[in-house]
């Protein structure tokens, strides 16, 4: 019961492809990560999925129909670029955006302020929204998507700019609704933050997919080819023949081992000659995987 | 709709609450009743409170002249008659004007064969042009009352004749006739197409500047996700629309007040009527102005679209204003032959429908099936350009950096 289908969709641009035959699926209580360099067509792709474009050819489905704009009421949305009216009061702003997506007006109200009081900016409710803070105001937005209640949360980019106990409230809070069933989109280019928290990922470059699927399983789809190892003793095991390349820092090294190599007879043959503290094979970081698949390919 | 009513009503009252909105509402009516008031004072007072010297060698001519000057109504002027004077008694007079002990003399040298004086008429300000309208048909009348003396006829007689003739103007209305006061008549369609001008120019401007603004505080990012870009662009041309409204109510109110107050009254100007603003002529009033708006408005919205600054906006509020414009200037014109076929076209060409049907049914009664094409033509320009500006809009507003060539706007029209 896929809430998110994209299948095969395309957009260009005058003469330029911004997303070229994409497919994935996003399902309920899954925390979905899309990713790629500046560029790379995760902004197109989203504004396909939420009806402000459509695609050139391929289809996007929403809670398991073709897309109407009705779908929209269950949608929430953070865009990158924040906008908020500035002269308008927090209150009366978030009240209108809930209303815009279906609410009454005291459902809008009772909501907004329990937000409120939950991210800490019960204070600013009566300010008018210029004279708050950057992080104040992203929170504001972020309250806004998430009035409504949607089964579908799209955020681009949602932590950047926020001081880190900002960002772990707001970080926490998505995990909450995770855990309640909402299907969340997170778009971004900071790895460590996919890598924490999303269970499926897509990365994108130049428009199209150039890896995707369950977190694990793009993982494991990557070599464990990196050893560290701490030990006292002879240090004549770095020069093994399953080792490729090795950095040794007085007592704890940093290996990458040669192709289908098996780190096991590498452990053996340390045990041999030092004693060894710490042995552990380590999986490639996502920031990794990015770099070697993207490579020198990327624009930013 | 929904959303566009919640659009409307935030952009409503936003606009009602703001300073601007006060300011303006104030300002404008005080500044139409000043520019008002100081021309009827200065038609009352143009030649009031002035010491004037009429100096000849004709001491008959010139005393003449004194009781045409001093018989009208502007008992304030004093005169004072120098008879028979020579060319030496000129520096005097000169001298007078210098100190300001007159305002002003008038030398009629008479010369004997000749029917005609040589006149000269010498004040401290060049440009009395009024006064010298008004001097040169007192000589004339006191030449002719003087001449039909000395032929012969009754001084009592001679002033009967000379008294001025009184025109009553009258208008065709559906075949009957109407007593109308074609000077008040041209004040009020004179108002009410500058009203429409300032307001739809004003609001249209307002539309695009407030495209721009949420254009660039990115605000359209969040709205899009939830309101389609027609409910958006549609929402705003109402809100501002009925600020416009608003406004002009306010306005009308003042002016009902004003119209039966004993300021008004005093000035001779009591009742709205008196300036030919019948209820009929309110109606297609407000008609044109909502017209007017939409139309300019969804220009507007399509523009600030396309724009990334206010600036712009200012370069582009003197374009649309041209059509209006036109209008404004050919208003004599149109005024004095609003049957000619120009007039009817150029009332019927929906840019400048507004202002030239309100001048034109200030002139004339015009024909109900104009009246009902031009509402028509309206709307169907209305609706062309919501169509085609609301296209642009829902690519624009997400367009940031280089403004949009003409074939790349035509090229977004395509865009679904």
């Amino acid at each position: 019961m896929a809430i998110v289908e994209l299948d095969r969709i395309s957009k260009s641009y005058e003469s330029k492809v911004a997303v070229k035959d994409l497919s994935f699926r996003i399902e309920p209580g899954e925390m979905f990560g899309l990713l790629g360099p500046n560029g790379a067509g995760k902004t197109s792709t989203i504004r396909m999925m939420i009806g402000i474009t459509m695609p050139d050819s391929g289809t996007v489905s929403l809670f398991q129909q073709p897309f109407r704009r009705d779908s929209l009421a269950r949608v929430g949305y953070l865009p990158e670029e924040r906008g908020l009216y500035k002269k308008m009061k927090v209150l009366d702003q978030l009240v209108l955006l809930g209303q815009l997506h279906g609410l009454d007006k005291v459902t809008a109200t009772t909501r907004a302020k329990s937000w409120s009081e939950r991210l800490q900016i019960a204070d600013s409710l009566d300010k008018r929204t210029e004279e708050l803070s950057k992080g104040m105001q992203q929170k504001i937005q972020f309250i806004s998507t998430l009035l409504h209640e949607p089964g579908l949360i799209i955020m681009d980019e949602p932590f950047s700019g926020l001081d880190p106990v900002n960002a772990t409230l707001l970080q926490d809070t998505l995990l909450e609704l995770r855990g309640a069933g909402k299907a969340i989109l997170f778009s971004t280019h900071r790895m460590d933050q996919v890598e924490k928290l999303c269970d499926s990922i897509c990365l994108m470059n130049h428009g199209a997919a150039v890896l995707a699927g369950n977190m694990r399983e793009v993982k494991s789809r990557f070599e464990r080819d990196r050893v560290v190892i701490e030990f006292e003793g002879d240090a004549s095991f770095l020069n093994h023949p399953v080792v490729a390349e090795a950095k040794n820092y007085n007592g704890h090294a940093e290996l990458r081992l040669k192709p289908q190599a098996d780190a096991q007879q590498l452990l053996r043959a340390a045990i041999a000659v030092a004693r060894v503290n710490k042995f552990e094979l380590v999986e490639p970081s996502l920031e990794e995987i990015f770099i070697q698949t993207v490579g020198g390919r990327a624009d930013a | 709709m929904h959303n566009a009513f919640l659009i409307a009503k935030r952009e409503y009252l936003e606009r009602i609450r703001s300073k601007a909105f006060r300011v303006s509402t104030v300002l404008i009516p005080a500044a139409f009743a000043a520019i008002f008031s100081l021309t009827s004072l200065s038609i009352r007072s143009g030649s009031g409170d002035h010491q004037l010297v009429v100096a000849s060698n004709d001491a008959d001519l010139a005393a003449s002249v004194k009781t045409e000057l001093t018989s009208g109504k502007d008992t304030k002027l004093s005169v004072a008659v120098m008879a028979p004077a020579t060319t030496a008694d000129l520096q005097g007079l000169i001298a007078q004007v210098e100190s300001k002990q007159i305002d002003g003399y008038l030398w009629l040298a008479v010369t004997p064969g000749q029917s005609q004086p040589e006149v000269t008429y010498a004040s401290r300000s060049s440009a009395d042009y009024a006064g010298r309208d008004h001097l040169e048909s007192v000589i004339d009348d006191a030449l002719v009352r003087e001449e039909l003396v000395k032929r012969g006829m009754a001084p009592v007689a001679v002033g009967g004749l000379l008294k001025g003739v009184k025109i009553t103007t009258m208008q065709v209305k559906n075949g009957e006739l109407v007593r109308g006061d074609s000077a008040k008549h041209f004040w009020g369609a004179y108002i009410m197409a500058f009203l429409v001008y300032f307001s739809v120019v004003f609001y249209g401007v307002n539309v695009a500047q407030s495209v721009v603004g949420e254009k660039t505080s990115r605000v359209y990012e969040v709205l899009l996700a939830t309101a389609r870009p027609e409910s958006l662009m549609l929402g705003k041309l109402m809100g501002v629309g009925g600020a416009g409204l608003t406004q002009m109510g306010i306005w009308a109110a003042f002016a009902l007040i004003y119209s039966g107050s004993t300021i008004a009254a005093s000035f001779g100007t009591f009742g709205l009527a008196a300036y030919g603003v019948t209820p009929l002529k309110l109606i297609f009033f407000v008609t044109y102005f909502i017209l007017g708006f939409f139309f300019y408005g969804a220009l507007s919205a399509g523009f600030g679209a396309t724009v990334g600054s206010e600036q712009e906006v200012q370069q582009f509020s003197m374009l649309i204003a041209l059509p209006q414009v036109a209008g404004l200037v050919l208003m004599p014109f149109i005024l004095g032959n609003p049957n000619s076929p120009v007039a009817i076209a150029l009332s019927l060409f929906p840019p400048c429908t507004p202002i030239v049907m309100i001048l034109r049914m200030a002139a004339m009664a015009v024909p109900w099936y104009q009246l009902l094409l031009s509402v028509v033509l309206m709307i169907a320009a209305i609706l062309c350009l919501l169509w085609g500006a609301s296209r642009i809009y829902r690519v624009g507003i997400l367009m940031y950096g280089k403004r949009p060539t003409l074939p790349e706007m035509l090229r977004w029209m395509r865009y679904s």
